[in-house]
């Protein structure tokens, strides 16, 4: 660790005396050589400039120009801070590997809170400076240590609404019906949303769903097993549903509204015990912006304005109570937190994905395969 | 016993590939057997990873469901490869130029491309299957992709390319004067074939299933989008264990079992006919 900072700053000295022309090019060479580093990437200077910037890491797409209008342009503005989004994803094997390899590219992961809790607690995480970021502005309940909510995301399902004309379905028991509501059936692969749709269908009341029983979700998941498909991406799912493929598809909700479109209003967003997820902003140990600016930013995201306007471009709901009246009168069915939903839906539950994600998903696997 | 100026002539052949067996050794071999070695060592140092392989049911299920789809894949490719190979070496120069290139050309398009168009062209709306219900052959659409067969129909269409290559570098080397001179002896042209032609093709014929087979075991994406999540092959297990589920044991342990697999695979085959001339060195 010391070397590393000796080395670089070694570098840099190099740089600047070969720049005014003190150290001859091929002493320059030799000393980059010596370092290990790479002689051209030493002398354009960035090496100072990775400090000076926030990059934000999501899952790319639409997301990576919702994010910057939203977010990061309104804070460079702010701050002078530079604004980048990284989009590979922050899966919480991406985020182990680059904390233990202390090569951390990233200053805030969009992750989910079971990341938050489940890397808080293995010390991949910085803790939230609460000073800083305000507790206040976020839904009662939906700031731990290690990550704080600045959006809710969710799975529903959308139902065909000319096979299903007569008697529209409303629960996740009809979506697991397939006898009264024929049709083929699509869901997440990776357990989320789909394990607690299944206790739901099989009659477990909403308060009584964690801890889940994950045997009895898997034995209801598996009497469909033959009418469902499985998606991992965003667009599989929104494909499966547009394409006409499945006569009921579960969607992340911020699909819903597209999806909606795309299909002329004919597939419908049926938001009755949807599963509400929290995100949440983490911090990797040792970001390269350093804990003041990364914290600066995360407080800048709990401004409701900036969550509408991202909820209107992107679909993800703010987490902001001042920011829940605000919700566009229009919009305010594909919103998890708007008060015709919040009653209506189930908040997931982040310390039981947290302690039990791992077998879930790789029971839920062996269940669907 | 050797004495020890015998060997003065290999040490120096030995000195040149030194340093090539230095960098792979480093940047290759090394990291590869520190991944490796993470199956020994979490979530605690031991074989209990390995342990798995017996206990676990579901473990033992997605191997065999990766082993029935690569050698399905392999003997479908290598079929449909020999036809190509074999209408490509009798044909003129210039239609097997043209086979040439249009199988490059498909050669080339990205494994993700070819997913989604697969999808679009099978897909239960798709053009087939409206083509099919359309013209009344069907009442229902037929499930060709999310399923099975949608994985085997995309993999074997990626594999044709790597079957076609080995198997026609083999052939042009088969002297066609052979064929010749077996019908002037007398045998008919199914004889001449089986007994003829296609043992001096075996060469090819092992080089386009090794091929094929050790491609198959690593596909991913195919799989993922073609099966609709429900057909599960040990590389996506393994990606899935490494990012969502943090399981690096268990990982490393799949990824130590496919790469043993085909180190045993070769140690097998060169026991049988020469690896060396398998890859192109004549001995």
């Amino acid at each position: 660790m010391q070397d590393k900072a000796f080395f670089k700053d070694m570098a840099l000295q190099g740089a600047e005396d070969f720049k005014s022309g003190r150290l001859g090019r091929r002493d320059f060479l030799i000393l980059c050589a010596v370092i290990g580093a790479a002689p051209f990437a030493v002398a354009a200077g960035d090496a100072e400039a990775a400090a000076n910037e926030i990059v934000l890491w999501n899952w790319g797409g639409d997301a990576v120009k919702c994010h910057t209008d939203s977010f990061g342009a309104p804070f460079s503005k702010e701050t002078g801070l530079g604004f980048r989004i990284d989009t590979s994803g922050p899966l919480q094997g991406k985020i182990k590997e680059m904390v233990e390899s202390k090569h951390v590219t990233a200053d805030v992961a969009d992750a989910d809170a079971f990341d938050a809790i489940a890397l808080g607690k293995s010390g991949h995480l910085e803790p939230i400076d609460y000073s800083v970021v305000d507790k206040n502005k976020v839904l009662e309940g939906f700031a731990w240590e290690h990550g704080v909510s600045i959006i809710f995301y969710g799975y529903a399902f959308m139902y065909d609404t000319e096979k299903f004309k007569d008697n529209p379905p409303t629960t996740w028991a009809d979506f697991f019906n397939t006898r009264d509501y024929p049709g083929k059936r699509s869901l997440y692969k990776w357990a989320n949303g789909a394990i607690e749709g299944a206790l739901m269908a099989d009659g477990v009341a909403k308060d009584q769903v964690y801890p889940c029983d994950l045997d009895r979700a898997l034995d209801k998941i598996k009497s469909i097993k033959e009418d469902s498909f499985y998606w991992g991406s965003g667009s599989a799912a929104q494909q499966m549903i547009v394409n006409g493929e499945v006569s009921m598809g579960m969607v992340w909700l911020n699909r819903a509204k597209i999806v909606e479109a795309d299909t002329n209003g004919r597939y419908r967003l049926n938001m009755n015990q949807a599963i509400a997820m929290p995100g949440a902003y983490i911090v990797p140990k040792g970001n390269p912006a350093g804990r003041a600016n990364v914290m600066k930013f995360i407080a800048s995201c709990q401004t409701p304005e900036r969550q509408i306007d991202l909820f209107r471009c992107h679909g993800m709901t703010p987490a902001n109570p001042a920011a829940f009246a605000m919700i566009p009168d229009d919009l305010k069915r594909f919103a998890v937190t708007s008060e015709e939903n919040l009653s209506r839906v189930l908040l997931n539950d982040p310390e039981w994905w947290a302690e039990n994600g791992g077998e879930a998903v790789n029971k839920y696997l062996d269940a669907i395969s | 016993m050797r004495l020890p100026g015998t060997d003065r002539r290999l040490d120096a052949y030995w000195l040149l590939v030194a340093p090539l067996l230095v960098l792979v050794a480093v940047f290759f071999a090394w990291p590869v057997l520190n991944i490796l070695l993470i199956s020994v060592t979490e979530p605690a140092p031991g074989l209990g990873n390995y342990e798995k392989l017996i206990t676990s049911a579901s473990l033992g299920r997605i191997l065999r469901t990766t082993l029935r789809i690569c050698l399905l894949t392999t003997v479908m490719s290598v079929a449909v490869g020999y036809l190509i190979a074999y209408t490509m070496v009798h044909l003129g120069g210039r239609e097997r130029a043209w086979m040439l290139a249009l199988m490059l050309l498909s050669f080339w398009v990205s494994v993700l491309v070819r997913a989604f168009s697969w999808l679009t062209l099978l897909g239960r709306n798709g053009l087939i299957n409206a083509m099919l219900t359309g013209s009344g052959l069907v009442d229902e659409p037929v499930a060709f992709v999310r399923n099975e067969t949608g994985v085997l129909i995309g993999m074997v269409h990626y594999m044709i390319p790597y079957a076609v290559l080995p198997l026609l570098a083999n052939m042009q080397g088969i002297d066609q004067r052979i064929m010749d001179a077996s019908r002037s002896l007398g045998a008919g042209p199914l004889h001449g074939f089986l007994r003829i032609y296609l043992p001096l093709s075996a060469p090819g014929l092992v080089a386009a299933s090794l091929l094929v087979f050790i491609i198959s075991l690593g596909f991913y994406v195919t799989p993922a989008l073609l099966g609709g999540g429900r057909v599960l092959m040990v590389a996506e297990y393994i990606s899935v264990q490494v990012l969502v589920t943090v399981q690096w044991g268990v990982a490393s342990m799949l990824a130590t079992l496919v790469l043993a697999s085909v180190f045993g695979l070769l140690f097998v085959l060169s026991r049988v006919m020469s690896i060396s001339e398998l890859f192109g060195a004549r001995a």
